[in-house]
């Protein structure tokens, strides 16, 4: 193969860890929690070095994993999110919190 | 020499509002490097770099956010209208000041990932802070979009923030009262959303954020709903089906957005429609 590219084996074995670590599900992440209780997610480079992997293995296996994560049915389910919230918002929740003088 | 300094910085500062920033902050570069990763610092993308010049502006309009229609107000969250004010204040700089000065690509770099956090610069630059919900709020604003310009010209920082935006004082009565927030309780993770959090004396203590979830409805019509449909339509053996994939809805308006915008466009904004702050902004008669 002409570009880099994972082994599927080796995506299946790390892309928990990997999506784990990252900075894909946020964790008390915000700059505003007190400095010990802040959980920022890690770079690929300290991924790596934790898991003792190449860097460049690292960040493919998560970007794949990241995509890879939610089904083709989840962005279904975004629509309808979408969809729903707008209409609702519109129809109930202008007065509230767009409109306070109007209360 | 502070006050060229400070000279300098109000021209910067002067020049990126009559471009069309709506904010604009200065950070020092080194400020970011204890905070960000290891290849998304200014230094990173320009050596000698000293301070970060950071633009916000062009939120979608007050129309915007009251349409019933969730597809328009999709299509006009994007990122196209504040990077020329970026590279306009860019060009500023090299051009009137005689300094290296270097837009940050709005797009993404290695891996997937931002050149440089946008929301950490506005978070240096005292033009916000971190929300539940994710983004960072101007106080008088709300959800701005940014851009930065990283330059090696000596600038007054500005500081960040001392008293964050979020939570608002309506959102801890209303925690107070029924235990969430209106953030938290238009996208719950507890009921499939991308959002959890917990306030303890007005602030929150915890937070949750289902980032790669969120992507499928920032981006619904973007990279990831391109590469799932002809994902899913390589696997299917079926031509009729593999039509019904390639030509309905969700991959006709995912082409449709890729080429509409040559930039991000976030195509979700309800976590941020029903925030209070900047709510006062978004109100015309």
């Amino acid at each position: 193969m002409a570009f880099f590219a994972v082994d599927p084996a080796l995506y299946r074995r790390y892309k928990d860890q990997i999506l784990e670590l990252s900075n894909s599900f946020q964790r008390d992440r915000n700059e505003h929690l007190p400095p010990g209780q802040r959980r920022p997610g890690l770079s690929d480079r300290e991924i790596a070095e934790q898991l003792g992997l190449e860097e460049r293995v690292v960040t493919e296996i998560r970007c794949v994993a990241e995509r890879d994560r939610y089904g083709l049915d989840e962005w279904e389910r975004a629509i309808e999110f979408k969809r729903k919230a707008c209409r609702d918002y519109v129809e109930t929740k202008i007065l509230r919190f767009l409109k306070p003088s109007d209360q | 020499m502070a006050t060229e300094t400070a000279a300098l910085t109000a021209r910067v500062k002067e020049a990126a509002l009559k471009r069309g920033a709506l904010v604009c902050g200065v950070a020092p570069a080194a400020a970011f490097d204890p905070l960000a990763p290891d290849g998304q610092r200014p230094g990173d993308l320009l050596p000698g770099a000293r301070s970060v010049v950071i633009v916000g502006g062009a939120p979608p309009r007050a129309g915007d956010w009251i349409s019933p229609v969730a597809e328009h107000l999709e299509s006009m969250g994007t990122t196209q209208r504040i990077e020329p004010v970026g590279r306009a204040v860019a060009v500023f700089i090299e051009e009137e000041l005689g300094y290296y000065a270097l837009h940050v690509p709005g797009g993404v770099g290695r891996g997937d990932r931002a050149f440089l956090s946008l929301m950490l610069a506005a978070e240096l630059a005292g033009l916000g802070s971190r929300s539940l919900a994710g983004p960072v709020l101007h106080p008088r604003y709300g959800m701005l979009y940014y851009a930065a310009v990283v330059t090696t010209l000596p600038l007054d920082p500005d500081r960040p923030l001392e008293t964050p935006v979020c939570p608002a004082p309506s959102c801890v009565e209303m925690w107070e009262r029924e235990g969430t927030t209106p953030c938290l309780a238009v996208c719950p993770a507890s009921r499939g959303g991308c959002l959890d959090g917990r306030l303890e004396n007005g602030r929150f203590v915890r937070t949750a954020y289902k980032r790669d979830l969120c992507g499928t409805r920032v981006y619904t019509n973007w990279i990831g709903s391109f590469q799932k449909v002809l994902e899913a339509a390589l696997d299917e053996p079926d031509r009729d089906r593999r039509k019904m994939l390639l030509y309905g809805s969700l991959f006709t308006r995912t082409l449709w957005s890729i080429t509409y915008a040559g930039q991000s466009q976030a195509q979700c904004f309800e976590c941020i429609r029903v925030c209070p702050v900047g709510a006062e902004y978004r109100t015309k008669k």
